[in-house]
């Protein structure tokens, strides 16, 4: 007999087999239990039941299936159908995400809790404060075992949005990140993410690749200064580099203005000195702009010919195009 | 079982032999590399984008007690190898000329993949039996063909972790296997039978019976119903009521939940116009949908500029606005735009082309060959297909469309030297051929050597190589069997890429896979055709 078969809770309650078809391709031979669950969840779905042994049956599917949408949707519609309180529902959902890190449906889940309590705490400074920090104080445990896991800072960026927190403890706890690795990254991302977005300057609607005149001065100072140290530690890290490009571009400013820079890692005019593809790169798109094709063309040359000729292809294209403007 | 142990000693003894010889010509190369590591389930090991997230670590090692006994014969020594390894040009057996002192955990993981891989690059993993002149192991079409079919029987209990993603299973084994020119048509009927309880009445299917209706599972069985092919399979589909629960995912932003409730990301963009392009839907948004407004009145209003505020800083794209830009993103918003408009007119009107071909292009990395999904990560066998397959739409975008007029039917396949390729068709085709093939344990395609094969990676790993196989070129004059609406994506034509000399040989080529449905070529055609002429009103 199983479990809920001989529970007098479930007595009410007939369950719906799985109706797989005949001859079903990659039909999967349930466990008992799995099996007898997902009857008692369908016939619970076509009731639209929306009861505390919801919670129940949902939580102990999750621990056979994490990846089961239907029953995580459906959890949501049932917490917020008897008042659950959130607060509990994080802390599970917390023990879970530690143990399926690849999970994705825990993270949407996570964010209709957010939003569901949200409008309930939304005039209230201290406790969104507490609550931000109890969120980012869980995702730093989960960018310890994961520092790029995609699903976490997806959640992260919503987060951000959803609290306003393009802040400068934001900023730091990025720094932290990328002062273990400079490579990740998926800080770098998030980085540009919080100082570009932040809607106290930013234009709204602005594209990633766009100029936006709402960025202040200052700010873009700062950011270059930060991507070049960066680049000072590992010049072959593309990461500051696509940063710096992407700030530059944020401001309006030419890629000329970081000419001396970009030659620290990479000559090719008297002597030969390459330290950095990346900055070649760079210096190439940098002459074109600034209309030394012929230079532009010697780089994007040698990137084909020399520094980095398994993008030969794309370096080619380069020069085609040099030439057709 | 004698004979497992019988070939896992002749297995060990190669090893012994090539890495003796390893060692004497790499000094660098590691000597555990020369084999294949089990996996050990690294909880850490980020797998590739997966379209719909089925937990491959979980999967993986379950799977592994079905592993085929080794049928290697004992490998001869390798006298070759020498000359061969002359023909491998440097950039595939080298580190990059860039290494920066800086060790950090991705550069460790970095040089950790590029040791794993260099045996198998430089024609030295005693995994193959044969490398041909150039360095390439054939492709092990046999095993993987009933890596494939065995992935459609039944599964083992552990499998439970896949239940809300199985349709995937079908579609990533006939797509897999019609890619490597199996027939297929004898699944349709038990396909047909095992999709007819998944669909749902209000509407598109779900994961499995009783599932809610979710993009990502609908996307593969209409695919896979397309690739098993014929009116009946085709007609078990109600496209009424897939119109009608398209309505209630559209956003009022302009993009698409995955599932009602559910989350809104680029996946649904690319799946939503899949589903209306394919089956001939009417664009008109129900009136029952919470996105409806007189300023939103279709399905399609602002769902291109949903998408472009999916491009990032770098030039890629990511799932969702603010995020980081990723591979399997990419395609998806790639090739959802190929369905709205023509690509050399849509992708440059919502994208900035420089800097996506910039970032797509930084995606390859040598000398593995092989494509990462993001900045600073590692390579694995499905980015072939979710960056690889961005090709042939980022190049027909550059190009612009070929005025060449080509019969609908015509099975006459030109061919072209490759000239106007933006990336190395040559490393990806050496990455996939000798990193990402299992050949000693249960057949199929992985992520990269010290991984076990799945049907995900041999489905796209394979479409990968076909992509680099083929040349598709978009044609403005060739509307197969599509007028109306959506039809961009039926003008493409393809090309053998034969280039001199080939390093592949010419029994390792793959069939033609469409650059946008990801289906075998002519099925996307032949499925719309038959909506558009035997659903012209509802049925």
């Amino acid at each position: 007999m199983g479990k809920y078969e001989g529970d007098p809770a479930w007595d009410d309650v007939v369950p719906i087999p799985q109706d797989d078809g005949e001859g079903a391709l990659a039909q999967i031979a349930y466990a008992d239990e799995y099996a007898e669950a997902m009857g008692y969840l369908r016939a619970i779905v076509a009731a639209k039941e929306h009861s505390s042994r919801v919670l129940d049956l949902t939580v102990e599917i999750i621990s056979m299936n994490p990846a089961h949408y239907t029953v995580w949707l459906y959890r949501a519609s049932t917490i917020f159908a008897l008042d659950h309180p959130i607060q509990q529902e994080i802390e599970w959902v917390n023990e879970v995400a530690l143990d399926n890190e690849k999970n994705y449906q825990i993270w949407h889940h996570r964010q209709l809790l957010i939003d569901h309590l949200y409008p309930s705490i939304s005039s209230d400074p201290v406790a969104l404060q507490k609550l931000a920090n109890s969120e980012i104080a869980f995702l730093t445990l989960m960018f310890n075992s994961d520092s790029k896991n995609y699903h976490v800072w997806s959640y992260r960026q919503y987060l951000v949005r959803k609290l306003n927190l393009f802040n400068a403890s934001e900023i730091k706890s990025i720094e932290a990140l990328l002062k273990v690795d400079v490579r990740n990254n998926s800080a770098w991302s998030h980085r540009f993410f919080i100082v570009f977005s932040n809607p106290e300057y930013a234009t709204p609607g602005s594209a990633a690749t766009a100029y936006d005149p709402g960025i202040p001065d200052a700010l873009l100072d700062c950011e270059i200064e930060f991507s070049k140290a960066a680049i000072f530690e590992a010049p072959q890290n593309q990461s500051p580099w696509n940063y710096l490009r992407g700030v530059l571009r944020k401001g309006g400013r030419p890629l000329a203005t970081q000419e001396c820079f970009a030659s620290e890692f990479a000559k090719i005019e008297s002597e030969e000195e390459v330290k950095s593809s990346h900055a070649l790169d760079f210096l190439a798109d940098l002459w074109n702009e600034e209309g030394e094709t012929e230079k532009a063309d010697k780089a994007l040359k040698l990137l084909g010919d020399k520094y980095d000729p398994i993008r030969k292809n794309y370096w080619e294209w380069r020069r085609k195009a040099l030439k057709a403007a | 079982m004698a004979f497992l142990v019988k070939g896992n000693k002749h297995h060990k003894r190669v090893v012994f032999q090539t890495r003796a010889m390893a060692e004497k010509q790499h000094l660098t190369v590691s000597s555990s590399s020369a084999k294949p590591a089990p996996n050990l389930g690294s909880k850490n090991q980020q797998s590739g984008f997966i379209i719909e997230e089925l937990s491959q670590d979980d999967i993986e090692s379950i799977t592994d007690e079905n592993c085929l006994p080794s049928l290697s014969q004992p490998a001869p020594i390798m006298s070759a190898a020498t000359a061969r390894a002359a023909m491998i040009p440097e950039v595939f057996k080298n580190l990059s000329p860039f290494r920066d002192l800086l060790n950090t955990q991705t550069s460790q993981a970095q040089d950790k993949t590029v040791q794993e891989c260099l045996p198998f690059l430089s024609g030295e993993s005693a995994d193959f039996k044969y490398y041909n002149y150039h360095g390439l192991p054939h492709l092990d079409r046999k095993r993987h063909i009933a890596f494939l079919h065995k992935s459609l029987k039944k599964l083992p209990a552990p499998y439970v972790v896949a239940d809300a993603a199985r349709p995937w299973m079908f579609y990533w084994a006939l797509s897999g296997l019609t890619t490597m020119g199996e027939d297929v048509s004898e699944y349709r009927k038990r396909l047909m039978n095992t999709v007819r309880p998944i669909q749902n009445e209000s509407g598109g299917f779900g994961g499995g019976n009783g599932q809610m209706s979710h993009l990502a599972p609908t996307y593969a069985i209409l695919l896979s119903l397309a690739i098993v092919g014929g009116d009946e399979a085709l007609g078990l589909i109600d496209r009424k009521a897939m119109w009608k629960w398209l309505g209630r995912l559209k956003q009022p932003d302009g993009g698409f939940q995955m599932s009602v409730g559910g989350e809104e990301d680029v996946r649904g963009a690319y799946c939503a116009v899949v589903i209306i392009s394919l089956l001939n839907l009417p664009l008109d948004l129900p009136r029952d949908s919470p996105a409806w407004t007189e300023s939103v009145p279709t399905l399609l209003t602002n769902l291109p500029e949903w998408v472009a505020r999916c491009q990032t800083f770098e030039g890629g794209i990511t799932c969702k606005p603010d995020a980081e830009a990723h591979g399997g993103y990419a395609f998806c918003a790639l090739a959802c735009l190929c369905i709205l408009g023509e690509p050399h007119v849509v992708i440059p009107k919502y994208l900035d082309v420089p800097r996506l071909v910039s970032w797509l292009s930084a995606r390859q990395y040598s000398p593995e060959g092989g494509f990462a999904g993001r900045t600073n990560k590692l390579v694995d066998g499905c980015y072939s297909h979710w960056i690889g397959g961005c090709w042939p739409l980022v190049e027909a975008c550059v190009k612009g469309p070929t005025m060449v007029s080509h019969h609908a039917k015509s099975t006459n396949l030109g061919s072209t030297d490759g000239s106007g390729d933006l990336y190395s068709r040559e490393g990806l085709i050496r990455y996939i051929l000798c990193c990402c093939q299992d050949v000693v344990k249960r057949g199929g395609l992985r992520d990269k050597p010290s991984h076990n094969s799945d049907s995900y990676h041999t489905c796209y790993v394979l479409a990968g190589l076909s992509s680099a196989q083929h040349k598709w070129n978009f044609n403005h004059l060739t509307a197969k069997g599509a007028s109306g609406n959506l039809a961009s994506p039926y003008h493409w034509n393809v090309e053998h890429v034969i280039r001199q000399p080939q390093i592949y040989d010419e029994e390792d080529r793959v069939e033609t896979v469409h650059p946008v449905f990801v289906v075998p070529e002519g099925v996307a055609e032949a499925t719309r055709a038959y909506f558009a002429t035997t659903c012209a009103g509802w049925d």
